[in-house]
């Protein structure tokens, strides 16, 4: 069977990558000299206290190639064949390492990493097709394809209370149109081309919200969608309660925005992540 | 000077832990130019770390060959690699553990050979390799040092000098061959970590670790004047080409006229419009530093916007096939008031007409605004019932594509511009603009011209009146707070989340303060924001969303 490998920008949670089988490789976040990896060393919890605690503000790195020349080795030993979802390049330099990283590689097994151009749940939604067609014993290269089909019909959007940890991070982009407001706003970001854009402002966080639910509202067809909460579990819920009119339930995962997006999101990005229909 | 003819695996490690306590002195100074790929900053952090990973990966190992140490500084690289480039670098220690394969010590040659092996292995390891980078720095220096090599056999030193000479050069030179660093107005950062790992090396070498730990190594800056030799380069040429330059200038007593003629032998197709306050340039050259240059000279810059006209041309076409793409599009805004003009200027308006309340500007004013700003897609908020018309007949006059979205107030034009979607096409934002005008309720505090009855209140001349939404009187009366507490209380504010308070020119900031905290304590829970708008005619201008 073909083994999954993804990035910790996916957000997928150590338990939910159990329960799917795929091996998550975890960015590193850095307090000062201290560094953490992604979810495993530090969850999600402890990381947004320490985030607004007003210490020393984190950085994030991405992991060496040698980390995945060796995961690449270790899971050559169980399978001929591993694909690679990875994190947009334009964000992060984890799509570089694993391509690195597989040139190591001396077993005999076909690596593919792709880099999916997206983070967080719309990378994650690549993964979750990526193992159910490798469990239906799909072959690497029909997984590849499926895949690199998918990519172009993703689509996500977040909320932000503020851009001020993006723009710390360096990966405001274009969305700097929304700086320098004299109101008070609550900028709502999309991904496109592998890096973060301006959608629309909002007065309000209700209003905000309200833009998440007409970004999905507007698909024609929703096959698949991903909500994700920082710190505010009850408004995914609420999010996910609107949605259920317009996607089935099965179809609808829960996430949440691990250390290293933290990082640069801030505590309350709230997310939606969708794969569009045909 | 002393002559080197080699060195041991273990001089080797040493000059390598020279070289990385050097780099760790400009940990700072390397992260501050750190904007290509990502401007994160922590290009000096990472490599520093990378280092560190590498040389402590040689601590463990006992042997003492060339050979050996190189495997295992390029295997602690390799595991310790953080960020882009981290990971370069480590690229560049397999490399050199390549090139230094089964040698005992290194000569001048081997060290040259070993460099030219891992400028390939960088490049080959990449999937995306970018020149004007730590790759280009590198490459560059192997070559050197293998010209070196060749008439200097047996000087490691020299051929080591050679090396950290034309990295720094070729860092001086990265900004020519990288359009981001030139923007930036900064030269490589991984490159320039590569330059201060190499000298510190060489220094090593040269026997001066005594000086180096009371100095701080020197940062490489881009010293070539970087496309002004173009125009000499080019002249008598038909075809527009160079840099199309766009921004806004912000500043006091600004000149408009001098600027022009200031600017006019620097480039084609020049436009300045505005005032002594705001002053929008638009200038095709080929060399926009000097402009900008010039411009911050006299106050700050704001959208900035720098295109290279071929690519441009390219983009259009492009362009064509998809859908409008939202940054060809510009809203421009009739508003009063300074503090209320900055408000739009602060949420994205390209451009703002003077105008408002008995005093609408002139359909030839307007567009003159619109052609002045650099879009060929322009949506206008007139922000008052009387200039919508006037707006609307802009489109007659200009070939540009003109939405009119037709606000009546300023508060219906702030909520307008901030659902300005940037994914958005004209005609879909002109739409959920217009809507989004629906969405917002406003209260106007002015002052009655005449005595009339309306609406069941006697309204004497002078008297302050709280109009709503433009069309109803809901209040009168002699006290200005209590007359906008009314109006707002008559108008409801029960669903309303955020309440928007633009004080005119008039009102007083103590009497501001007086109804902000008496709407605290009747309406708990609301969003409140007070915002000096400056506007005239209208004491307060009241926005409820």
């Amino acid at each position: 069977m073909v083994k999954i490998v993804t990035d910790s920008l996916s957000d997928i949670s150590p338990e939910w990558a159990r329960e799917l089988g795929v091996t998550v490789v975890p960015l590193n976040v850095h307090f000062g000299n201290d560094v953490y990896r992604d979810a495993v060393e530090l969850p999600p919890e402890e990381f947004y206290k320490k985030l607004v605690s007003g210490g020393v503000h984190p950085t994030t790195s991405a992991p060496a190639p040698g980390v995945f020349a060796e995961l690449f080795t270790n899971l050559a030993k169980e399978t001929k064949e591993i694909l690679a979802i990875m994190a947009s390049d334009k964000i992060s330099a984890v799509h570089e390492s694993a391509v690195q990283g597989k040139a190591l590689v001396t077993a005999d097994c076909r690596i593919e990493v792709i880099n999916t151009r997206w983070l967080i749940g719309a990378e994650a939604i690549l993964v979750l097709m990526a193992v159910e067609a490798a469990k239906a014993g799909a072959n690497l290269d029909q997984i590849t394809d499926m895949v690199k089909k998918a990519m172009p019909r993703l689509r996500a959007l977040m909320i932000f209370d503020t851009l001020e940890y993006l723009k710390k991070g360096g990966r405001i982009g274009k969305a700097q149109a929304f700086l320098g407001s004299l109101l008070k706003i609550h900028p709502i970001l999309t991904l496109k081309d592998g890096e973060v854009h301006p959608y629309e402002r909002a007065r309000n966080r209700a209003q905000a919200k309200n833009v998440l639910m007409n970004f999905v509202k507007s698909a024609a067809k929703v096959e698949r969608v991903i909500v994700e909460h920082a710190t505010t579990p009850d408004e995914m819920e609420e999010l996910i309660g609107n949605l259920s009119a317009m996607v089935p339930k099965e179809r609808i995962h829960r996430s949440r925005v691990g250390s290293v997006i933290g990082t640069h999101a801030g505590p309350h990005v709230l997310a939606v992540s969708f794969l569009e229909g045909e | 000077m002393n002559q080197i003819s080699s060195c041991s695996g273990q001089e080797m490690k040493k000059m390598f832990v020279a070289g990385s306590s050097w780099l760790e002195k400009s940990v700072a100074d390397v992260n501050a130019i750190n904007v290509f790929p990502v401007p994160d900053g922590d290009t000096g952090t990472n490599m520093h770390l990378t280092m560190r990973s590498t040389l402590e990966e040689v601590d463990r190992s006992a042997n003492l060959s060339v050979s050996d140490v190189a495997k295992a500084m390029a295997q602690g690289a390799l595991m310790g690699a953080r960020g882009n480039s981290g990971v370069i670098l480590s690229q560049f220690f397999r490399g050199l553990a390549k090139g230094l394969d089964g040698k005992e010590f290194i000569g001048a040659r081997e060290w040259a050979a070993a460099l030219v092996e891992a400028s390939h292995t960088a490049y080959k390891g990449l999937s995306q390799p970018t020149e004007g980078t730590i790759l280009t720095v590198i490459k560059d220096a192997a070559n050197a040092a293998q010209a070196t090599a060749q008439t200097k056999s047996d000087d490691l030193i020299a051929v080591m000098e050679a090396t950290v000479n034309e990295a720094r050069e070729s860092v001086a030179r990265t900004p020519l061959l990288l359009s981001v660093l030139r923007e930036a107005g900064v030269v490589d950062a991984g490159g320039q970590g590569w330059y201060i790992l190499m000298e510190g090396a060489l220094r090593y070498l040269k026997g001066e670790v005594g000086e180096m730990e009371y100095s701080k190594p020197r940062m490489v800056t881009a010293n070539i004047p970087m496309v002004a030799n173009l125009p000499q380069m080019s002249t008598e040429k038909e075809e527009p080409y160079g840099y199309c330059t766009n921004f806004l200038l912000v500043g006091q007593k600004l000149n408009p006229d001098k600027i022009k003629t200031k600017l006019e032998g620097k480039g084609q197709s020049l436009v300045v419009v505005g005032d002594s306050n705001t002053v929008r340039v638009h200038i095709h050259s080929y060399d926009p530093g000097a402009i900008l240059r010039y411009a911050t000279s006299l106050g700050t810059l704001h959208h900035i916007q720098i295109q290279n006209m071929d690519d441009q041309h390219e983009g259009f076409v492009e362009m064509q096939k998809e859908r409008l793409p939202a940054m060809d599009m510009a809203v421009v805004v009739v508003a009063s008031g300074e503090g209320m003009k900055e408000v739009f200027k602060s949420l994205g308006a390209a451009a703002i007409v003077s105008g408002g309340q008995t005093m609408n500007p002139s359909v030839r004013e307007i567009l003159q605004i619109v052609d002045s700003v650099p879009s060929d897609n322009v949506i206008i908020l007139p922000n008052n019932k009387n200039i919508v018309l006037t707006a609307s007949q802009v489109q007659e006059l200009t070939s540009k594509k003109i939405a009119v979205v037709p606000t009546k107030t300023l508060p219906q034009g702030i909520a307008a511009l901030l659902a300005f979607n940037y994914e958005g096409t004209l005609e879909e934002n002109a739409k959920s603009m217009e809507s989004a005008v629906a969405a917002v309720k406003t209260v106007e505090i002015t002052r009655a011209v005449r005595s009339t009855k309306i609406n069941n209140l006697a309204i004497k001349e002078g008297q302050a009146i709280g109009i709503v939404d433009d069309k109803d009187i809901m209040a009168a009366g002699d006290v200005v707070p209590e007359v906008l507490l009314e109006a707002l209380n008559k108008v409801g504010i029960g669903s309303t989340e955020v309440i928007t308070i633009y004080r005119g020119a008039d009102a007083d900031e103590a009497e501001t303060d007086k109804i902000v905290k008496e709407l605290q304590s009747k309406y708990p829970g609301k969003q409140i924001e007070t915002v000096n708008g400056g506007q005239s005619h209208y004491n307060y201008i009241v926005s409820l969303e």
